[in-house]
């Protein structure tokens, strides 16, 4: 460790000093410099200036200085500078804060008069803390009065003409993030298939952000990276137009007995496998209509393996197999024990399907084997490549609700209910009065059970278990169960009943209930449901499967069967990576699996699946439109130079979001010219000049150039990107460019702001925005104590992960005050969701997101929302420091610093059995800890009582009053929401402000531009601070559109 | 378009072709590329756990742990073949991964070298990248091949019984080779028309740099001073690249170091009938693409979990009467002991490994000094996956202090993973879910 630079008499400034010391204390000595020869002043003036830059881009900082010129006289404050302050500071001060013994983490040893913008933030805080005397402690020498007001009186001086200064600019160059980089290419490409897998993850800036042009670096493994993707990335948009596609296509087609020629063989796929019977399931191959040419793919049916399973068993020896049956499978493995009713039942019109419920997540018992209700088709071949297409022929199951246990028998009278006797036969023939609702109850001989129950009525079929309960005290005394409500339709019904061997069967009784009746309300808002359909692709394990989502869910409201389409690009999707030889006959064995999707366990009608069509690759024409949009259409085609001339300049001025310029093209050209020279084909050197054009910088960076230090205008297609990297997270868009090259952007902003927000794409800015400004990247790795907290499954997760983000999005299109963001009579929720706070019986929206309101002081606004709330927690207890931190940074914009280095172990037990409230003053009140935590803890002990799970827990035992740092008390959390609508909406919208406005320039704003938005957004305030407002104010700003 | 620099770099480069090169090659390949001590990595995979006989069989000296810890630790019987490397060995007891649990136990080879979350995998995710594909990727710019990978069966079998213990960044099984001659044949005898064709991919690559590069310093010519920053770090990347892709097609030229291959046999399978000339075979040829820096990070799994693949008949074909899953199930006195007695025969095999790896000369030592080589299973005894089996060897000029058995107190193994990174001046913040490195434990240079 050097010694502490604090002396008296500044060292000679000889070179060895200078070539030993840092870029600092040669600006702190220059300086002193001038302090002592006024005839070098002017030069010393320039020299710091000089210095002050060069140091600053060392730094990678913007450094702003007065331009310094010879003539031009300097402040009054930067001469008072030595004579006043530094003495003071070097009395009082750099003892302790110094470069070596920085205490807290501040040195002051090294401001200067000058008040560069660097140093505002600190000098403010110097400023802070010597007008509330805090500074310097207690126990240390205190400057005298009127010290004290010659020094604050000299920095408010200095701010006040550091904020006068203009902010000169240069350019900007940020790198694209990884996910500005995915739609970029995708939309760019018009491919599906996600690419960027392999680039790590970007770091993030101090405020939390990814597209911080300070935070995105890059290095050789990157760049690596963007060529590999870039050479796949076209091999998958380019193909070669001579050849014709192979295309698989085949279906499944499900119901009791459809298979007039079963396979023979008992099929296995390893233990447990689940497979439905052989005859109840059809497989096709087929050959879809296309506008083109292609050959269909036979799946290969003749097989020779070694190793499979008989049971549990591993069997060695060679065997061949030779039927589609072996290589196309139904299977429905899940996690058993399904509670109500079956899980899947096949019935002569295809195959029912309950909602998947998850599989239980306790650790140690974890079940792989999926949810239950769980189908899917197993299958050895599937495509490599490509887009895919899944088809789902599904309907809405024209369903009786099954009754629970418990549930009382309707009285039969003559008029109101119809019985069917089955003591003799299991089958009879009713006549239905009234169409209407129905209970069935179900009449036995006592006895034992017989397992499942399955009716069949009509048409339809039900099924599920019989809650017998004895009807009296005798000892024959039948047996009734409350089975199922029906709707019914008048005229003759045909029933038939199975329970067991029917033995205890006596009679079947069809009850009218009326409408109003709490069973018939119940089974009007079960019949109103539909059942969500979702297919999921990926790869059989033998401890279950490895699946993930293709396309999004789809409600399934219609009763009679229609096509459900979903799509994606195979690649995006776990594939097993086997060799193609492999001889085991359990290797290699990928899935499509079809389910009717889970929310909270609601009562549902079930899922009707008729049969399952696969197509892929999937191409609606040949070449498909990713290879036509590169390969564009052209008179020349047949002139090599030329068409490769229009190919590469047309791909290239897309890539770059702006015509390319005449020496671009030229080098473009020439790396085409150099692999034809090569022996390459003309396709193959466009590819090689396109791969060029992937990765250079004006495709892989935001740029924009600057002429000098002021402020200039951003050139429209600057703009244009500007504009869509932060609305859009991606590249702009047609019209974008369109009113960029007419020079009409600027004047178009509000209407093309508003196109803007009402594009699909805008869900992109939510995303990004809301997971990193609101720091949702904590609730994804927070290890929640399941024993504590089983609500919060992995499923509840990924939707309450979602809560933020669609709250955002809401408030922003429906152009809400921002006063929503902290205090809301309304959450915006889908079932799960609404579930997790007890909100279910508002709920009936599926899986969207839709506003709902409440009445609950514990909900509504983003600092109640468990996604938040959770992260911020250890995942067993809440914890007040995190979310302090949280919302001083976060929602009011007064982060506290980061802190110090070495801070010491506390003896957390020392025997005395202290509440958290008592513990963490403890902690608070440590010398140099008390300074941070002040304005830390106050902001988190109102949320003690949401535990880690989120949820709000009215507890008396658990304290949650706190004062704030302006001396406001608040008891429960909704007084501190009140507190923050009411009193301190300013702050907030400040806060909204800054973060958004970082964001969207990617760079920290200046002391300035942070004054700015201060000052000036203040004017929203008379509209409430509506959002989509408070967005055209940071892009109609000078941060924004100069550069 | 090149520096000129770079031009005479590559014809110097050039003239060396033909002329036969012994140690130090690297000087060759430029300074960039030439380096201090050469840092390999060698992982060794044996499944079903290691035999740890229940206390009332009555055989406790033929547990696979040794008994004491520390400097006195003493070899048990199935590890007594080890015993010369004493100085050069050490074993770690008490580490898991946290995730092994978890997930289905036969899951725990495929999770060995990968900690990752099997019970549990990211949506769309098959697995996580294993420790040998970190190293591969920083130090594939000093030898010829980034990686070889290696198994008693090829391929990659399939998930949760896997045929191989590498995955790639993406998560994705790396096929392994189980054949000696295949092996030989494409390490040192690459065949004309490959390396030909290896040639014109790089040439190409380094042709659409040089356009990138030109593009770049074009922009950088346009930018501001502080935003020329960015670009700068663009162009050394870039740079780096093309040296790196330079020095690849240098290895083309350059011819391999000359070596002792006659004690191979390379006809030997793995459906031989003495499984110790088979491991003895691969053992060879690893030590032998370590000497002629053909690669530095290998990957070779020696059994296979749960009765898969062909390595479960070798302990019947050594006499001992069951297949190695059954032998790791048995819980009789007779079963444990010839399920220890498959140690110790794989004891035998890893010291013939570590005295062919300290024969040959090196940088600083032998080339066993070099390597760190992690032998161990996915499991204690069968289908537990705490309490890891664990040797670590080799090393010392990476600050590998050995001759000890440290017990952990249920440490994350990726912990272990890290400090090896670090020990090979691998530069990661973290691996899989490590929670730092191994303190007080045989890592001193991290």
């Amino acid at each position: 460790m050097r010694k502490p630079h604090a002396p008296a008499s500044p060292p000679p400034c000889n070179p060895a000093s200078l070539s030993q010391q840092p870029a600092g204390d040669i600006r702190t000595m220059t300086s002193r410099k001038m302090v002592q020869s006024s005839g070098f002043l002017s030069l010393a003036v320039v020299l710091v200036s000089v210095l002050h830059l060069t140091a600053g881009i060392a730094h990678g900082q913007k450094t702003a200085v007065a331009p310094a010129t010879p003539s031009e006289p300097k402040p009054a404050e930067e001469v008072e500078f030595p004579k006043v302050v530094q003495p003071l500071l070097k009395k009082y001060c750099v003892r302790c804060h110094n470069v070596d013994t920085m205490k807290s983490g501040v040195r002051v040893d090294h401001l200067t008069g000058a008040a560069e913008d660097r140093h505002l933030a600190l000098w403010n805080g110097v400023l802070k803390q010597v007008t509330t005397e805090s500074m310097p402690p207690e126990n240390e020498p205190q400057p005298t009065a009127s010290e004290r007001k010659s020094l604050t009186n000299w920095i408010g001086r200095s701010l006040m003409v550091a904020r006068s200064r203009p902010t000169p600019r240069n350019g900007a160059v940020r790198r694209l993030t990884v996910s500005q980089y995915r739609n970029t290419l995708r939309d760019l490409l018009g491919l599906q298939e996600d690419f960027t897998e392999v680039l790590p993850p970007d770091g993030l800036s101090k405020d939390g952000f990814t597209n911080h042009e300070q935070s995105l670096t890059l290095s050789p493994l990157q760049i690596e990276a963007y060529f590999d993707i870039a050479e796949r990335a076209l091999d998958a948009a380019i193909v070669d137009e001579t050849k014709r596609p192979v295309i698989q296509n085949f279906r499944m087609e499900l119901g009791s007995k459809i298979n007039p020629e079963p396979c023979p063989d008992i099929l296995i796929l390893g233990a447990l496998s689940e497979l439905l019977n052989n005859a109840d399931f059809l497989v096709r191959e087929l050959k879809p209509g296309k506008p083109f040419d292609y050959d269909p793919l036979r799946m290969r049916t003749a097989y020779d393996f070694i190793e499979g399973y008989a049971g549990n068993d591993t069997v060695r020896g060679w065997k061949k197999f030779d039927s589609i049956y072996h290589s196309v499978f139904a299977c429905v493995r899940g996690t058993p024990g399904y509670p109500k009713g079956q899980a899947q039942q096949v019935i002569p019109s295809g195959l029912l399907l309950r909602p998947a419920i998850p599989s239980p997540e306790i650790f140690g018992q974890s079940n792989t084997y999926g949810p239950m209700a769980n189908f899917k088709i197993s299958l050895r071949e599937l495509p490599q490549e490509g887009n895919f297409r899944v088809t789902v022929e599904a309907a809405r199951y024209d369903d009786a609700l099954l009754l629970n246990p418990g549930e009382k028998i309707q009285e039969a009278t003559a008029a109101s209910a119809t019985t069917a006797d089955l003591s003799t036969s299991p089958d009879a023939m009713l006549s239905i009065d009234k169409a209407g609702l129905y209970q069935i109850d179900v009449h036995c001989a006592p006895g034992d059970s017989q397992g499942l129950f399955s009716l069949k009525l009509g048409e339809r079929d039900f099924s599920g278990q019989l809650h017998e309960s004895k009807s009296g005290d005798a000892k024959d005394a039948e047996q009734v169960a409350a089975f199922a409500i029906a709707r019914l339709p008048a005229g003759e019904l045909k029933l038939i009943a199975h329970f067991g061997n029917n033995s205890r069967l006596k009679r079947i009784v069809l009850s009218r209930v009326a409408d109003d009746s709490e069973p018939g309300k119940r089974f009007l808002a079960f019949e109103k449901r539909s059942p969500l359909l979702g297919v999921h692709l990926g790869l059989r394990r033998d401890c279950g499967s490895t699946l993930a989502q293709a396309g999004d869910i789809q409600t399934v409201s219609a009763g009679e069967l229609r096509d459900y389409v979903f799509e994606g690009a195979i690649r995006d999707f776990p594939s097993p990576d086997v060799e193609k030889d492999n001889v085991n006959y359990l290797a290699g064995i990928r899935e499509i699996g079809v389910r009717s999707e889970y929310t909270d366990g609601r009562d549902m009608p079930r899922l009707l699946v008729r049969s399952i069509e696969f197509e892929g690759p999937y191409f609606a024409s040949w070449p498909p439109a990713s290879h036509r949009k590169i390969f564009i259409e052209s008179p020349h085609r047949q002139e090599p130079a030329t068409y490769a001339s229009e190919v590469i300049c047309s791909f290239a001025s897309r890539a770059f979001r702006r015509p390319i310029t005449a020496i671009e093209e030229k080098s473009h050209l020439a790396v085409w010219q150099k692999s034809i020279a090569k022996g390459r084909t003309s396709e193959q050197s466009i590819k090689d000049a396109l791969l060029v054009v992937l990765t250079s910088p004006q495709f892989l960076f935001l740029i924009e150039k600057s002429s000098g230090p002021q402020a200039e205008e951003l050139d429209p297609y600057e703009l244009a990107s500007k504009l869509s990297y932060f609305l859009w997270n991606t590249a702009p868009d047609e019209r974008l460019l369109e009113l960029a090259a007419k020079n009409k952007l600027h004047e178009s902003l509000d209407p093309e702001i508003e196109r803007m927000i009402r594009d699909p794409r805008f869900g992109q800015f939510t995303q990004e925005f809301a997971s990193q400004w609101l720091s949702l990247d904590k609730f994804d790795v927070v290890a929640v104590d399941a024993g504590r907290y089983p609500k919060l499954t992995r499923d509840a997760k990924t939707q309450l992960r979602q809560e933020p983000v669609q709250f955002l999005r809401h408030l922003i299109e429906r152009n809400l005050p921002l006063r929503n963001l902290v205090q809301a009579d309304f959450v915006v929720a889908n079932e799960v969701v609404a579930s997790y706070y007890n909100l279910a019986d508002r709920s009936e929206s599926g899986m969207r997101f839709v506003p709902i309101k409440h009445e609950n002081g514990s909900l509504g606004g983003v600092l109640t929302q468990a996604a938040i709330l959770a992260g911020l927690s250890d995942g067993r207890e809440a914890n007040p420091t995190k979310r302090g931190a949280w919302l001083a940074r976060k929602i009011i914009a007064e982060p506290p610093d980061d802190p110090p280095p070495n801070v010491p172990q506390l003896k957390d037990d020392d025997g005395s059995k202290l509440t958290l409230r008592q513990k963490l003053e403890r902690h608070r009140n440590q010398e140099g800890c008390a300074k941070c935590h002040s304005g830390i803890d106050p902001w988190g002990i109102p949320f003690q009582k949401f535990e880690a799970g989120g949820l709000f827990k009215p507890d008396p035992m658990i304290d949650s009053r706190s004062t704030l740092p302006d001396g406001t008390e608040v008891a429960e959390l909704t007084d501190l929401k009140a507190y923050l609508a009411e009193k301190r909406i300013d702050q907030v919208a400040f806060s909204f402000l800054k973060h958004t406005a970082s964001y969207a320039t990617g760079r920290s704003l200046s002391y300035n531009e942070l004054a700015f938005l201060r000052e000036q957004g203040v004017k929203l305030r008379a509209n409430d601070y509506r959002l989509q407002d408070m967005l055209r104010f940071v892009i109609h700003s000078d941060l924004f559109l100069k550069k | 378009m090149l520096s000129p620099a770079k031009l005479d770099r590559r014809a110097v480069l050039k003239g060396l072709a033909g002329v036969t090169l012994a140690l130090p090659l690297l000087e060759a390949m430029g300074k960039d590329v030439a380096e201090q001590q050469p840092r390999r990595f060698c992982a060794m995979y044996t499944a079903n756990g290691m035999s740890l006989p229940n206390k009332k069989n009555g055989i406790d000296d033929w547990s696979w742990f040794p008994t004491k810890e520390g400097k006195e630790f003493e070899f048990g019987k199935s590890t007594e073949p080890l015993r010369p490397f004493r100085e050069k060995l050490s074993f770690l007891s008490g580490m898991y991964h946290p995730n092994g649990p978890k997930a289905d136990p036969h899951l725990c080879s495929d999770m060995w070298l990968t900690g990752a979350p099997l019970h549990n995998p990211k949506p769309g995710t098959f697995n996580a990248v294993a420790l040998d594909q970190v190293v591969a990727q920083h130090t594939k710019q000093y030898c010829r091949q980034p990686s070889l990978v290696l198994s008693i069966d090829a391929g990659v079998g399939f998930l949760s019984r896997t045929g191989t213990i590498s995955y790639n960044s993406e998560g994705k099984p790396i096929p392994a080779e189980n054949n000696p001659r295949r092996v030989f044949d494409r390490l040192f005898r690459g065949d004309r028309s490959s390396l030909a064709q290896q040639r014109e991919g790089l040439q190409r690559r380094i042709r659409l740099i040089d356009a990138v590069l030109e593009s770049t310093r074009l922009l950088n010519k346009q930018l501001g001073q502080s935003d020329r920053e960015k670009m700068d770090q663009y162009l050394t990347s870039l740079n780096e690249i093309e040296s790196r892709l330079i020095a690849s097609e240098k290895w083309i030229d350059v011819p391999l170091k000359k070596q002792d291959y006659s004690k191979l046999d390379l006809d030997v399978t793995t459906e031989t009938d003495k499984p110790a000339d088979y491991y003895r075979n691969m053992f060879d040829l690893i030590a032998l693409a370590f000497d002629a820096d053909i690669t530095r990070s290998v990957a070779f799994m020696l059994n296979r979990e749960d009765g898969m693949g062909i390595s479960d008949t070798f302990p019947l074909k050594l006499g001992l009467g069951r297949t190695h899953h059954n032998l790791s199930h048995a819980e009789d006195k007779e079963g444990q002991l010839a399920f220890a007695k498959y140690d110790l025969f794989l004891s035998e095999q890893v010291a013939h490994f570590l005295g062919r790896l300290q024969e040959y000369k090196d940088l600083g030592g032998s080339v066993l000094d070099n390597t760190i080589v992690l032998f161990g299973s996915g499991a204690s005894t069968t289908h537990n996956p705490t309490n890891l089996p664990t040797l670590i060897a080799g090393g010392a000029n990476m600050g590998l202090r050995h001759g000890v058995h440290i017990r952990q107190a249920n440490t994350p193994m990726s912990n272990a993973y890290l400090s090896i990174l670090r020990s090979m001046k691998i530069e990661a913040a973290s691996f899989a879910d490590s929670t730092g490195v191994l303190h007080d434990s045989i890592f001193s240079a991290i």
